[in-house]
């Protein structure tokens, strides 16, 4: 079993190392740093303003940690065949698991002294911690993790509840109730405690496992949701193969598309309008980015850096927006129809001119709130329409003629 | 309509799956295209519906080939693809509306057709739903309302019968008799010898790429010495023809 694990690991690894290298290939990624940069400032300006004690300082440190450890799941890498081909070895699965523990638990400790590292300015500064107190925290957090990962290989079999409380719920409060009186008194007694819960738990993990049975279908619909968001994070930044999204009926929203006449030359923008309001993957994209950006816009005070987002966040939902482009055109029926590739591509640039006009449309509210009716709020509306331009008439539609012709479509 | 292959020659990559097939569907005959899996019986309906491009030889339908007229070629062809293949973002009365734009249908009298069909299959109350979410039978069913509510003059049916309930068979059936009779051609491929057997006028038995015999079952009969025989038998001992 434990070979199974080291082969799906390093399938996996050389998975995300290609998708890594796609992200870290791409030239955004540079704004992407400037726009970290752009935070660093901001955060170390607000620290500047910081000049005693907060009230709120403790707690808003422990609600950062807290939020902190619950990212991160149990990698299990379970595939759909594994429940007919490996159901037999049902019993050798626990080692397995216990290597898929070993390794879920490097990027979260990673996260967490990260993150630890960048609150203890603020801790010190803002919630009259010293640098011990963050220490201590921090370990306290990363032994937590360790715990959550314990906690979710039991629910793996079925072991949800501890004393008639459900687990999870269970060892969070544990860690909250724990860590805040202990960052009020004793920091130091947190991580302590915590240390005896998860050799405690650890070792009770096996007679867990044992008393029950493996859950396959909710251990391979968890492995496969959690993929999917691993994907869905990636394909924020290039295409992912093979991402599928769910799609809701949305009837609310068909006064959008219902003007769309019932004609030939409409055939793909009848289908393409329909996709992007029903689509989860893309609505919800245009929603989540519009809205960050319209925040980030308010919150800006530079006007360089508004313009980088203006423009950055358009070019972002105008580009992933493309693999729509391509999902549909593997569409096998599609393909059987009398309509020409120009017209796919010139139904396909329409929805993408509406969509990122709407989100032009949206920031322009924030630029003006920021910087008022004066020219730089003009020259950042303006960078946003040819950010639009360039995207609807430059690059899409030589990329969007590069796919058809390459993939007889 | 007639479709005509001529020394067809293709496959995927560098594979040649098909090798010089020829034969022909006349006008208002139903053929039942038959071979073991992997004769070539889905390749060659890829060939024929332009998905695979030929590497010699010739697909003419009325004597028109796909790269003279790929819009009027496309739009005598309707297809019933082995696997249903929906827009999971359309609705099932969408997928009909999307039909009757891409093939510029006159709308009105096509959904007439598709309404009548949608009843025959009981599917009318369901025009609102996803068919992505339906079973692979109600799939089936949306495929084959698509396909037989246009004005197409060749029908290609790749392996219709499995997952479709009995009564579906049989309303499936009338329907390519109908079509039949208002002197469209149908070609059909199957596995389900006994139902074929009944409903085509011709057969074009492929093994291993090539056409190994084709004609009506007298025909097929006299071919393998074998008087008594139905299109099982004959099947069975074309195919251990080769051990």
């Amino acid at each position: 079993m434990s070979e199974l694990w080291k082969e799906r690991l390093k399938r996996h690894q050389l998975n995300q190392f290609k998708y890594l290298r796609l992200i870290f290939n791409d030239t955004f990624v540079l704004a992407f740093i400037v726009l970290l940069g752009a935070l660093g400032f901001w955060y170390s300006n607000l620290l500047d303003t910081i000049h005693s004690q907060l009230w709120f300082g403790k707690l808003l440190v422990v609600a950062i940690l807290f939020l902190t450890a619950q990212a991160g799941k149990l990698a299990t890498m379970m595939e759909d065949p594994d429940s007919t081909f490996l159901l037999v070895r049902e019993k050798q699965f626990f080692k397995y698991f216990k290597a898929a523990e070993n390794y879920s638990r490097f990027l979260p400790i990673v996260l967490i002294a990260v993150i630890t590292f960048l609150l203890s300015p603020f801790a010190v500064q803002g919630a009259g911690m010293n640098v011990w107190d963050v220490v201590f925290l921090g370990i306290s957090t990363i032994l937590i993790k360790m715990i959550l990962l314990d906690v979710q290989l039991v629910g793996l079999y079925g072991k949800n509840q501890l004393f008639g409380v459900n687990l999870p719920l269970l060892m969070n409060l544990v860690y909250l109730i724990l860590v805040l009186a202990a960052s009020y008194t004793f920091t130091w007694l947190a991580p302590i405690l915590l240390l005896v819960l998860w050799v405690w738990f650890n070792s009770k993990v096996k007679g867990f496992a044992d008393a029950g049975h493996l859950q396959w279908q909710k251990a391979i619909t968890d492995e496969n949701q959690r993929m999917f968001r691993v994907k869905r994070f990636y394909n924020l930044f290039t295409d992912v193969p093979g991402i599928s999204s769910k799609i809701k009926r949305r009837k609310w929203l068909d006064f959008a598309v219902n003007g769309i006449k019932l004609k030939h030359d409409n055939t793909y923008l009848y289908l393409f309008a329909r996709g992007v309001i029903r689509n989860n993957e893309y609505i919800g994209l245009v929603l989540r980015l519009t809205i960050l950006q319209v925040i980030l816009l308010c919150l800006i005070d530079n006007f360089y850096i508004s313009l980088i987002v203006e423009m950055l966040f358009i070019y972002l939902v105008g580009f992933q927006l493309k693999p729509y482009f391509k999902e549909v055109m593997q569409n096998l029926m599609q393909r059987l129809y009398p309509v020409a590739a120009k017209s796919k591509i010139a139904a396909f640039t329409k929805i993408s001119n509406t969509m990122l006009l709407i989100q032009w449309f949206v920031s322009i509210f924030a630029v003006l709130y920021k910087f008022g009716l004066s020219a730089n709020s003009g020259i950042i509306i303006v960078a946003g329409l040819v950010v639009i331009g360039f995207l609807n008439y430059l690059y899409m539609p030589h990329q969007l003629r590069k796919f058809l012709d390459n993939g007889e479509y | 309509m007639t479709l005509e292959i001529k020394d067809l020659t293709g496959g995927y990559g560098q594979v040649a799956v098909l090798k010089k097939e020829s034969f022909k569907v006349e006008d208002g005959q139903v053929v039942g295209l038959i071979g073991l899996n992997g004769a070539g019986k889905s390749t060659t309906i890829k060939h024929i519906i332009g998905l695979l491009t030929p590497r010699g030889g010739q697909i003419l339908i009325d004597g028109m080939s796909l790269n003279q007229d790929v819009e009027n070629y496309r739009k005598k062809i309707a297809y019933v693809p082995e696997m249903p293949i929906l827009y999971p973002e359309l609705t099932l009365k969408e997928h009909i509306d999307l039909t009757i734009m891409a093939y510029d249908l006159d709308h009105d009298k096509t959904w007439e057709n598709a309404t009548r069909l949608l009843k025959t299959f009981r599917l009318d109350n369901k025009l609102d739903w996803f068919p992505q979410n339906f079973s692979k039978g109600m799939k089936q069913k949306v495929m084959i309302v698509c396909a037989f509510m246009t004005d197409a003059r060749l029908f290609i049916i790749d392996e219709p019968f499995t997952g479709l309930d009995p009564l579906a068979v049989n309303d499936l059936l009338n329907l390519v008799e109908e079509k039949k009779q208002a002197g469209c051609s149908v070609l059909m491929s199957t596995h389900i010898l006994a139902t074929v057997q009944d409903h085509a006028d011709k057969f074009i038995l492929l093994n291993h790429g090539q056409v190994r015999a084709d004609g009506t079952l007298d025909e097929l009969k006299a071919k393998f010495n074998m008087q008594d025989a139905n299109l099982d038998d004959i099947y069975i001992k074309m195919s251990h023809e080769d051990l």
